[in-house]
């Protein structure tokens, strides 16, 4: 087991590394450098970067100085907000991101998992139907159509019926709960799709059929024979789905003005903001690669057949 | 007489499809006594596994249902109970093991935990108490090392290893009845006679009737003390074992003797087989739904439902020529009752 992390974590490693590569030689490879900005620098200033960062060196020397900081866990200071360090941008925008992102994968593992269980249970029939239609919704409409429409909710039931529920973030739990929801939603959607198919296949197979003629009842049956053997891919996808949401979405953070990672991120892009962009993307890809080996070593827990690296 | 434990009437089971409705089950009737073992042949598709999944509640309600008849365990007719009702029976009094033991277990669940399951439901028992009676019971299916057994998962089992699991699990809560759905199709010889032998064991301990469901011939002969033969959703033929192998009264089981192979019969005519197929369910035949295939076919045969006749000793068969104004026919050697009409 702990061999089989190593070497995963090794692989790991050379993902994210390719991933730094490539952004670094994008990074330069789009007109203009990262000193080539609007405002006048001063020569002093500009004179210290090039010192940390090397501009005025060959681009591979560059490139080795920006692995060496980076493998230091040194992403260097905004080129654009002025005296903040990239790391602790991406950890101020992370806890933000991270604290809706959790909430929003909560709802959309456990209401993908509940209305995939209900659809199939009463496949063809109204509920199915039903929820099958809002599951469509789901996965079509844009989360900012959701979010308008849940902020002037919000409103308008705030008018009607007198209450002060947030409409926008303002650090309380409260008002994360809107949002997180909004943001789940096209997760749980597809959530939903996914549990539906793989229990209907389940609840057609022999065990299901011998857990029957044993005389146990449907919620029995569901709990102990079904849940377990239909929730594998709901599994594979929540892994990159938990990285993707936690790491923050812009329009969500932009309409409910959340001080997420993902506003971070965008911001950074639109104003060509070297460091900042290099810090998110490799952060965002080593998240990414540590929960996609996370949900492989769950998969050993939920089912036995699986052995996470035990080759024979 | 030795009491019946169950006795099915006229049991009518139907599917709605697409192409409309089949009739699986046109009026089975059946019955098994105490400690005795009745085994139910006839070729895929005819029947014989429905007629017990649907007194087991295990048929998928809609598209089958069950149009007429009753299914008595001890005089309680199972059909007419409600599913909370019945759910006490199965797995209680109505043990069933299937065909394919290794998807017939949960993957994701150890074989202790899941034997252990029908004990917990049925008798209340402790999580505890439950697996350790459930290494009694692999130890009673003859598996060895059961305490380690009972913490693996199936698919550390071998195929033989699993169906005695199975059986453990089946007979966990000491059921009247024991159903074995083709228990031996998927095995290899040596292991199914292992198997076949065991479940003869724990009958003589326990006296519980067995239902074996089989085309194997050679597991009739060696299990079954009543067989019943089955045709297109229909009992064709039923008695004894010594009386249907050996006094077969109607043309399909001579048919089903003959398809056997044997060591005897020169290698190089083959194996024989029944011309023809059988009749179509959405719209079964009139009269006899053999007639088709049927060497022996009268007229009469295409167009009037045949009637059930039986000898003295209870040897029943559903076949005009037995009809005391029958042809003396040279095509169908069957063992003709005196025309006793049930």
């Amino acid at each position: 087991m702990s061999k089989y992390v190593f070497k995963r974590l090794l692989s790991g490693f050379f993902t994210v590394f390719f991933i730094a590569t490539v952004t670094f030689f994008g990074m330069h490879a789009i007109p203009g450098d990262p000193l080539s900005s609007d405002k006048v620098m001063s020569e002093a200033s500009k004179e210290a970067l090039n010192k940390k960062y090397g501009f005025d060196k060959p681009l591979y020397e560059q490139y080795f100085i920006f692995l060496k900081n980076t493998a230091q866990g040194d992403f260097g200071m905004s080129f654009t907000k002025k005296g903040q360090d990239v790391n602790d941008i991406i950890k101020q925008g992370f806890s933000e991101s991270a604290k809706l992102g959790v909430l929003a994968i909560l709802f959309a593992a456990f209401g993908g998992i509940l209305w995939g269980a209900l659809t199939a249970k009463y496949r063809n029939k109204w509920p199915d139907y039903l929820i099958m239609i809002f599951v469509i919704l789901g996965i079509s409409v844009p989360s900012f159509v959701f979010a308008s429409f849940a902020q002037l909710f919000i409103v308008f039931l705030n008018q009607e019926l007198n209450l002060v529920f947030p409409y926008r973030g303002d650090g309380s739990f409260v008002s994360l709960l809107v949002p997180a929801l909004v943001l789940g939603l096209g997760t749980m959607a597809f959530l939903t799709r996914l549990m539906r198919s793989s229990l209907l296949e389940v609840i057609n197979s022999d065990f299901v059929r011998t857990a029957k003629a044993k005389g146990l009842n449907s919620w029995q049956i569901f709990k102990s024979h079904e849940l377990r053997n239909s929730i594998l891919p709901v599994i594979t996808i929540l892994g990159p789905a938990i990285a993707s949401i936690t790491t923050g979405s812009f329009v969500i953070e932009t309409i409910f003005t959340i001080p997420g990672l993902g506003k971070q991120f965008v911001e950074g892009v639109q104003q060509n903001d070297y460091t900042l962009i290099m810090g998110t993307t490799v952060f965002y890809g080593s998240f990414l690669v540590l929960m996609v080996l996370v949900v492989d070593i769950v998969y050993g827990f939920v089912d036995p057949r699986i052995k996470v690296g035990e080759s024979k | 007489m030795a009491e019946k434990v169950l006795d099915i009437q006229n049991l009518k089971v139907e599917f709605d499809t697409h192409g409309g409705i089949v009739q699986a089950v046109r009026g089975v009737s059946y019955s098994v006594e105490k400690g005795k073992t009745l085994a139910v042949v006839g070729e895929s598709g005819c029947g014989k596994s429905v007629t017990v999944q649907s007194i087991m509640g295990l048929i998928p309600k809609p598209p089958g249902r069950v149009t007429q008849g009753k299914a008595l365990l001890n005089g309680v007719d199972l059909l007419s109970l409600s599913d909370k009702e019945s759910r006490q029976y199965r797995g209680r009094d109505i043990g069933m093991i299937f065909q394919d033991a290794m998807s017939s277990l949960n993957p994701t669940m150890t074989v202790g935990e899941q034997i252990a399951e029908t004990l917990q439901i049925h008798k209340g028992m402790s999580k505890q108490d439950a697996l350790k009676k459930a290494v009694n019971l692999l130890d009673l299916t003859r598996i060895p090392e059961a305490h380690k057994r009972i913490k693996q998962y199936p698919f550390e089992f071998s195929g033989g290893m699993l169906q005695r699991a199975m059986i453990a699990m089946s007979i966990a809560c000491k059921p009247q009845v024991l159903i074995a759905d083709e228990p031996t199709t998927a095995l290899d010889v040596t292991v199914q006679d292992q198997v076949l032998e065991l479940m003869k064991d724990l009958q003589r301990e326990e006296g519980m009737a067995i239902i074996l469901i089989t085309h194997d011939l050679g597991v009739v002969a060696k299990m079954a003390d009543d067989v019943a033969v089955m045709y297109a959703g229909e009992i064709v033929e039923s008695g004894t074992v010594d009386e249907v192998f050996y006094k077969s009264a109607h043309p399909y089981t001579l048919g089903l003797k003959s398809a056997m192979p044997s060591m005897e019969r020169n290698s190089h005519t083959g194996l024989v087989s029944i011309d023809g197929t059988p009749p179509d369910l959405f719209n079964p035949p009139q009269g006899c739904a053999y007639t088709a295939r049927c060497p022996a076919a009268m007229k009469l045969c295409r167009s009037r439902k045949v009637e059930i006749f039986s000898s003295e000793s209870g040897h029943r068969s559903q076949c005009w020529l037995h009809h005391k104004e029958a042809p003396v026919s040279v095509t169908a050697p069957i063992n003709r009752f005196s025309g006793a009409e049930v």
